[in-house]
């Protein structure tokens, strides 16, 4: 199976602008990209850079964006992926450093993302005489987490991160997550506060594109949104300097507890706190205008309003 | 065919031309509507699990009670947060039971997991047909530049399309139906923005430039989305977006049954084009050249 291999160039040392160097590669039906890129580096150019290690989709090392889509080299079969025209195009994963042809600056873009939440673990009581026994039923939430190799595939998906390379992402959250609901972690408050400031978890979108992208089946958003309702239930719904956040979360669950449905202009009011509001005039004087926003403003309860009260009520009986 | 009608909280608030339109468009179609009036916000992505997975089991009980199977939304974030509620509800039996017996039984309620949470659009080529659909257009939408934009729980997670990938391509094939051209963009299944309005406006209102400023550089006229949320984002901001990018952008965005009101025969106004607020004249000047 002939293929051309569009292959990313640079060198972060002689700078210049990036290239595609096209290789023709004569590969058997059932070869992978990594196996296509050791092929030209051994035969045809043994200057081309990437990283691989594992060979077999269990390390996370061969991440790359391959015909647009973020892939693992090695789990990517060249004739799955290769165009109607027989090429593949093989570049780093966006918005990274790159340092030579397909090798990226990982730390950069991910490691110093995860230390910052960190990944260690700070145990509650002082450290057992013997093995820390933990029962498994304890255990199951995270051993899941757990499993997370670092590929970066979930960033790489990541609607916020191509706007804003800030956001710690959702390798760095689920990281996170992995401590905040480890049963001998004792750092649980600390951690919620620091994962709830500006670029945490309160950037996320939830758009479950991570979800998508994870190859380990660890669904990252969901496990983001675990982290929030544990923020939540322990009342750190925002961090120090985004409290809009736990403004915004307040005001939402009572205007649902008391009138059965959400109250938006009472919302925009109560988020932003009466200055800030007064930034938002233009937004009103155009709903105004348009008819959008009715004047006398009201907002009546629900048929059933009450019923819905009592769920709130009942749930906030049963958390301790 | 008879389904319940749940029009979330932004088709009458944020979006007060949405619910209309909907009520108008199904009538024109023939699908019945019977609404339920007496149910909850589903929680919108907000609010935790733990309460809105009762409050929604109680919105499929009422449903369930009326003799219908399917709850039809007119809210990509509706559907997302009700339908993944439904799924968790139909296959694990106990967390039903517990659900029920904790929050549903003291109103003599009870959820047996039998409903189904439908997009009007899913509705529409699932149910209704797409053929049937093609031959109730009294006004093709000859010329109109339409740009589709899904919104995110629509599409996501995997579980929500039910197995059914083609659910990803219906507003296409729906543009298509009532006559308009389709004006493809990358950013159609990605996200709007509003989730982060609150937590961090700017990337937000980034995200809008980009999607309407992508969708308009191709040639769109307009945009049309099936999420009111993603309305209020993409047509609510688009002035501030600008104003951030520094440029103009001016995409009309419509919401899903205003474009399928249009190749009804319904005249702009009917459908209330006037509310929103990137101006829909260009839209309503290119419709009614058509009639």
């Amino acid at each position: 199976m002939l293929t051309t291999f569009k292959v990313h160039r640079y060198d972060s040392e002689l700078g210049g602008k990036p290239t595609f160097q096209q290789y023709a590669v004569d590969l058997p039906e059932d070869a992978t990209v990594l196996d296509g890129l050791f092929k030209i580096r051994e035969e045809l150019d043994g200057t081309l850079a990437f990283r691989a290690s594992c060979n077999r989709g269990f390390c996370g090392e061969c991440t790359l964006r391959i015909n647009r889509g973020g892939r693992l080299a090695c789990m990517t079969r060249v004739a799955a992926t290769r165009t109607k025209e027989g090429e593949v195009t093989v570049e780093p994963t966006r918005f990274v450093r790159v340092l030579k042809d397909l090798v990226y600056d990982v730390d950069r873009q991910l490691w110093q993302k995860i230390k910052a939440v960190e990944p260690w673990l700070q145990p509650a009581a002082a450290e057992p005489n013997s093995e820390h026994v933990i029962p498994d039923a304890e255990l199951r939430p995270i051993r899941n987490a757990m499993k997370c190799y670092y590929c970066g595939l979930c960033d790489e998906g990541c609607s916020v991160i191509p706007f804003d390379n800030t956001f710690l992402g959702p390798t760095a959250l689920t990281k996170a997550y992995r401590f905040v609901a480890d049963p001998r972690d004792g750092a649980r408050a600390h951690r919620l506060r620091a994962v709830g400031e500006p670029r945490g978890m309160w950037d996320c979108v939830h758009c479950y594109e991570a979800d998508e992208h994870c190859p380990r089946g660890i669904e990252p958003t969901a496990r983001i949104l675990d982290l929030r309702e544990m923020a939540v239930s322990a009342g750190v719904k925002s961090g120090t300097t985004n409290p809009q956040v736990a403004r915004h979360y307040d005001s939402f669950a009572r205007s649902v507890r008391t009138s059965g449905w959400l109250d938006e202009g009472r919302l925009a009011l109560e988020t932003w706190g009466i200055r800030r509001a007064l930034d938002l005039l233009p937004v009103a004087w155009r709903a105004l205008r348009r008819g959008k926003l009715p004047i006398p403003y009201r907002h009546p309860k629900r048929h059933g309003a009450e019923r819905i009260g009592k769920i709130f009520e009942k749930v906030e009986r049963r958390t301790p | 065919m008879k389904v319940a009608f749940y029009p979330g909280c932004v088709s009458r608030g944020g979006c007060p031309e949405l619910y209309p339109s909907a009520v108008k468009v199904a009538a024109e179609l023939g699908l019945e509507l019977e609404e339920l009036t007496d149910v909850g916000c589903n929680g919108a992505g907000v609010l935790s699990r733990e309460v809105s997975d009762p409050i929604n089991a109680r919105t499929l009980a009422k449903a369930e009670q009326r003799g219908l199977s399917t709850v039809m939304t007119i809210c990509s974030t509706c559907t997302g947060v009700m339908g993944q509620a439904s799924i968790r509800l139909r296959e694990d039996t106990r967390y039903r039971e517990r659900i029920n017996r904790e929050f549903l039984a003291d109103e003599g309620l009870e959820y047996r997991g039998t409903v189904g949470v439908k997009h009007l659009l899913w509705i529409l080529h699932e149910d209704y047909g797409v053929d049937r659909l093609k031959s109730a257009v009294k006004r093709p939408l000859r010329g109109l530049k339409v740009s589709p934009f899904y919104g995110c729980y629509i599409r996501r997670p995997e579980a929500i399309v039910e197995g059914k990938p083609q659910r990803k391509q219906y507003l296409e094939r729906t543009i298509e139906a009532v006559g308009a051209e389709i004006v493809d963009f990358g950013g159609k299944g990605r996200c709007c923005g509003f989730p982060i309005l609150s937590a961090n406006e700017t990337n937000s209102m980034a995200m809008v430039a980009a999607h309407t400023g992508d969708a308009k550089g191709r040639g769109a006229d307009c945009m049309v989305t099936p999420c009111p949320l993603c309305h209020l984002n993409l047509d609510g901001g688009q002035p501030k977006a600008e104003a951030q990018k520094g440029a103009p952008i001016g995409l009309p965005i419509l919401h899903l049954p205003q474009l399928l009101g249009l190749g009804l025969g319904f005249s702009p106004d009917d459908l209330q084009l006037r509310r929103h607020i990137v101006a829909t004249q260009t839209v309503a000047a290119k419709v009614q050249l058509l009639s």
